[in-house]
């Protein structure tokens, strides 16, 4: 064979040792948490899969690769024999092996099959080998000394390196000649599992793994040639468009009455929802890896974890999995680190010893879930108010829930709360920005000695989605089917007038009604009755006023630009046949905009009643909800129309949404501070006329110079503001004469 | 004249807007864009106005007078295409942009996310800095 064939085939078979390392992991990993009392079957295949590899390492001629997994053979026909017991030291000892097996391939695929013939590693299977020679289930690892800890030399010295087991009989392998090379190596000492990074050796097959699905009918593409094929079917679609132009304009055709055209346009269609749909993969490519970081996580702390995934099945757009890898084994670490007890602590409180992490993904229309499930002892409410007191942040406004999402702060993570499993200096926030960054959010639910749940929602961007289009204000928009509930004609039938506007009655429950152009920033165009959509947002249901229903349709659902902020009743848009644009709506984010202008027109009414009135638009920023909704009261009584937003972060985009004449900012917030708000506002030539005041319970002259050096207009210590002083320091802001 | 002239000559697209021409460096359009059909994009915020269907791509459209704290721009169907780090982006335009070379700096320009004036057949274009001018657009997140 030439030197491009013998290449060629090199790669081929690092492709194919992937999926089988993979495999064996999988195997591996089954085997320590199987609960079958006949394993033979699983260490069958196991030993299937080495002796498979070590085959075709020798056909593609990498000898060291061939002995490496000739050795490791070798201690699986031990196994297979019934000499030796998979205890957990071996599994550890041979999912050490398979790692060294994957790196010692891309060495020799890279061209330096003989930098490492992986002896040390080797010297460790031997070691775990040796070091058990009682027969037994699994589970008895406490009979067991620990070769892996960091002293194994006793164990291993009393029973020789080389336990009594004869090799099981190994059908005739090409590298067979080759055994005696391996050195039969003394015990050495071996480090402690916990000093390590627990996935890392598994991080080179990863990277090179996120296109390859094991399984028959499946080929391997690189994800670049797949984008390029969308660009091109995405041309395509244009250019056929402009043929249709120019059969109308040069030929005075009409396009859809010709056949050939028609067929063109529907097999264009569905070529561009089919070439869409190759960017998507299962949840499924993921799960190993984190199953292997739980496993190695519970190894090193000793505790006794079993994982379970569902719905790995449950497709999402490569671009969102791959971000949100990183943040999944951050997620189960951490539950393995934090959250899961140790089994003595377990037994005392009832539980089983052995604790159980699930992974539940499951599509919920144009979203995916993906929650991570400890049955461990649930976050202490109390160290975190406690934390975020010392942090400066004012808890005594704020409910369970919302102390519980504190975690997610930046620089929250304390000593205790860090380790080695989930990363020193990493914390939750870190888990939050890579998981915002795929536009999706991250909940948290925990009871104290319950355990906790992680609820990471993102978009399946490329998703198509099935959407209800609807026209209001002369534009159309698509409403996700999923959160509709029902579609009414608007007549007198159900109308209700509760709480100041208009309701409507569904199954006998009154729900608020709004406009959807107006919600929308337009006007309606209606000249007649319209329609009422109700549809459902997270915890509420809410009725828009449509002009018009249009129909109902399948439709690929694109993430906007990055340059664009972010629009709450915005998920996306779509290209229509015609190369017009589709704006899809986001239900929950309608809801939440028709309740806060809902409410703002209300004040205005209140306002309107009042004499001698100031007007003004405020921000009102703060975390605590009582000193928020105070400042609220006092503001909007005094006529200002008055929003509000819970931290930095929140107060930007609502700036982008309206610019607000004045902004009233407390310091001590999650996610971003009033100084980090206040520098933002002055960095952005959009937002720099608008009036900052900082109010704040930081009351040393060190924070107030902070605070004018941030380029605050105003500061105002919270211990001295009364309603009076409140105002006259808003209307001095604002320039208004007093 | 200034007496700093520049020694390289570069290549630039002029960009009417309103009254006045802008230059933007040639190496960063990517096309130009005319009879352009702009979907609003309900509660975006006025710089925008609105996305439009490149070649099946999705693209923000931006009022260029607005960016440049100029006043208000309507969208007249044209827009420069510029590419961005963040992906490409459309500016529109009062009228047809022209390709020119600039080499005859005239001066300093004062206002935000520009880098100087040039002479342009007989008048002024001001030289545009895009990082800058579409610097904060979107919520840093």
């Amino acid at each position: 064979m030439n030197v491009k064939g013998m290449e060629k085939l090199r790669t081929l078979f690092a492709q194919e040792a992937e999926q089988r390392l993979a495999r064996l992991g999988q195997l591996l990993m089954q085997l320590e948490q199987s609960d079958l009392v006949d394993v033979s079957e699983l260490i069958g295949e196991i030993f299937r899969e080495v002796h498979t590899l070590k085959g075709a390492a020798a056909v593609v001629g990498f000898e060291t690769v061939g002995r490496y997994a000739h050795q490791v053979e070798e201690r699986l026909g031990e196994l297979r024999s019934g000499t030796a017991a998979p205890t957990r030291t071996i599994v550890d000892a041979l999912l050490g092996a398979t790692d060294r097996l994957g790196l010692m391939i891309w060495q020799a695929v890279d061209g330096d099959d003989s930098v490492d013939d992986g002896s040390e590693s080797l010297a460790r299977l031997e070691a775990a080998f040796g070091a058990t020679d009682v027969p037994g289930p699994v589970a008895d690892e406490e009979l067991q000394p620990d070769a892996v800890g960091p002293h194994p030399e006793p164990a291993a010295e009393s029973q020789g390196p080389a336990p009594t087991a004869i090799p099981a009989p190994v059908p005739a392998a090409p590298v067979e000649s080759a055994a005696s090379v391996a050195p039969v190596a003394p015990v050495v000492p071996v480090e402690p599992l916990k000093s390590v990074a627990p996935v890392e050796p598994v991080a080179p097959r990863r990277a090179r793994s996120n296109s390859t699905r094991e399984g028959s009918g499946t080929v391997m593409v690189p994800v670049e040639r797949l984008d390029e094929l969308v660009r091109m079917v995405g041309e395509a679609a244009a250019a056929h468009l402009r043929v249709g132009r120019i059969l109308t304009q040069r030929l005075g055709l009409e396009p859809a009455s010709l056949s050939e055209f028609s067929e063109l346009s529907r097999v264009l269609n569905e070529l561009q929802e089919g070439a869409m749909r190759t960017r998507m993969v299962p949840v499924a490519t993921i799960t190993d890896q984190l199953h292997r970081a739980v496993r190695d996580a519970a190894r090193s702390l000793d505790k006794d974890v079993r994982w379970e995934v569902r719905g790995e099945g449950t497709e999402l757009d490569r671009g969102v999995l791959n971000q949100l890898s990183d943040a999944l084994l951050h997620v189960v670490r951490n539950a393995v680190d934090h959250g899961i007890e140790s089994a003595a602590e377990r037994i005392a409180a009832g539980k089983p010893a052995q604790a159980t992490i699930r992974l539940h993904a499951m599509q919920l229309g144009s979203e995916v879930i993906i929650a991570v499930t400890d049955d461990g002892d649930g976050i202490d409410l109390d160290r975190v108010r406690d934390k975020a007191t010392r942090l400066g942040i004012d808890t005594a406004g704020l409910g369970d829930d919302e102390v519980t999402q504190l975690i997610f702060r930046s620089g929250f993570s304390t000593a205790s709360f860090v380790s080695d499993i989930s990363g020193r200096g990493v914390g939750l926030d870190a888990v939050r920005a890579s998981v915002e960054a795929a536009r999706g959010r991250v909940e948290i639910r925990s009871t104290r000695g319950v355990g906790s749940e992680f609820r990471i929602v993102v978009p399946i961007t490329l998703a198509v989605l099935r959407c209800l289009l609807v026209e209001a204000g002369g534009q159309r928009f698509a409403l996700p089917l999923h959160r509709v509930a029902l579609a009414r004609a608007e007549d007198a039938t159900g109308e209700l007038h509760a709480e100041g506007r208009r309701m409507l009655s569904v199954d006998g429950t009154p729900i608020p009604v709004s406009d959807l152009a107006s919600v929308l920033g337009g006007e309606s165009s209606r000249t007649g009755p319209g329609t009422f959509v109700v549809v459902n947002g997270t915890v509420s249901r809410h009725a828009f006023l449509v002009d018009e229903l249009v129909g109902q349709r399948d439709v690929v659902v694109k993430g906007l630009s990055a340059l664009l902020p972010r629009l709450d009743v915005v998920a996306g848009a779509s290209v229509e046949p015609d190369g017009s644009i589709l704006v899809v709506l986001d239900p929950p984010g309608l809801i939440e905009r028709s309740r806060r202008t809902g409410s703002r027109s209300f004040a205005e009414v209140t306002v309107a009643a009042r004499p001698t009135q100031r007007s003004g638009r405020l921000l009102v920023v703060d975390d605590a909800l009582t000193v928020r909704e105070l400042q609220r009261t006092i503001l909007e009584r005094a006529g200002f129309a008055v929003r509000v937003a819970t931290d930095g972060v929140e107060a930007l985009e609502m700036m982008n949404e309206e610019l607000p004449d004045l902004v009233l900012t407390d310091v001590e917030m999650p996610r971003m501070d009033g100084f980090t708000l206040t520098e933002q506002i002055r960095s952005r030539p959009l937002l720099a006329n608008v009036a900052v005041l900082i109010l704040t319970s930081l009351a040393t002259d060190a924070d107030r110079r902070r605070g004018m050096e941030a380029g605050a207009d105003g500061y105002m210590v919270k211990s001295s503001f009364d309603e009076q002083t409140l105002l006259g320091a808003v209307d001095r802001l604002l320039g208004v004469p007093v | 004249m200034s007496d700093t002239e520049i020694a390289t000559r570069l290549d630039v697209v002029i960009v009417p807007i309103g009254n006045d021409f802008y230059a933007v460096p040639t190496s960063s359009v990517r096309e130009v864009v005319a009879d352009l059909q702009t979907t609003r994009l309900p509660t975006a915020p006025d710089v925008f106005l609105g996305v439009f269907n490149l070649r099946g791509e999705v693209v923000p459209l931006f009022d260029t007078a607005a960016l440049l704290g100029i006043g208000h721009l309507r969208d007249a169907g044209i827009a420069v295409v510029v590419a961005t780090p963040s992906g490409p982006a459309g500016l529109v335009a009062s009228g047809l942009p022209t390709v020119e070379v600039l080499d005859q700096p005239l001066g300093p320009s004062e206002m935000r996310a520009t880098t100087g004036s040039f002479a342009v057949r007989g008048g002024v274009a001001v030289l545009i800095d895009l990082d800058e001018l579409l610097e904060g657009t979107a919520v840093q997140r």
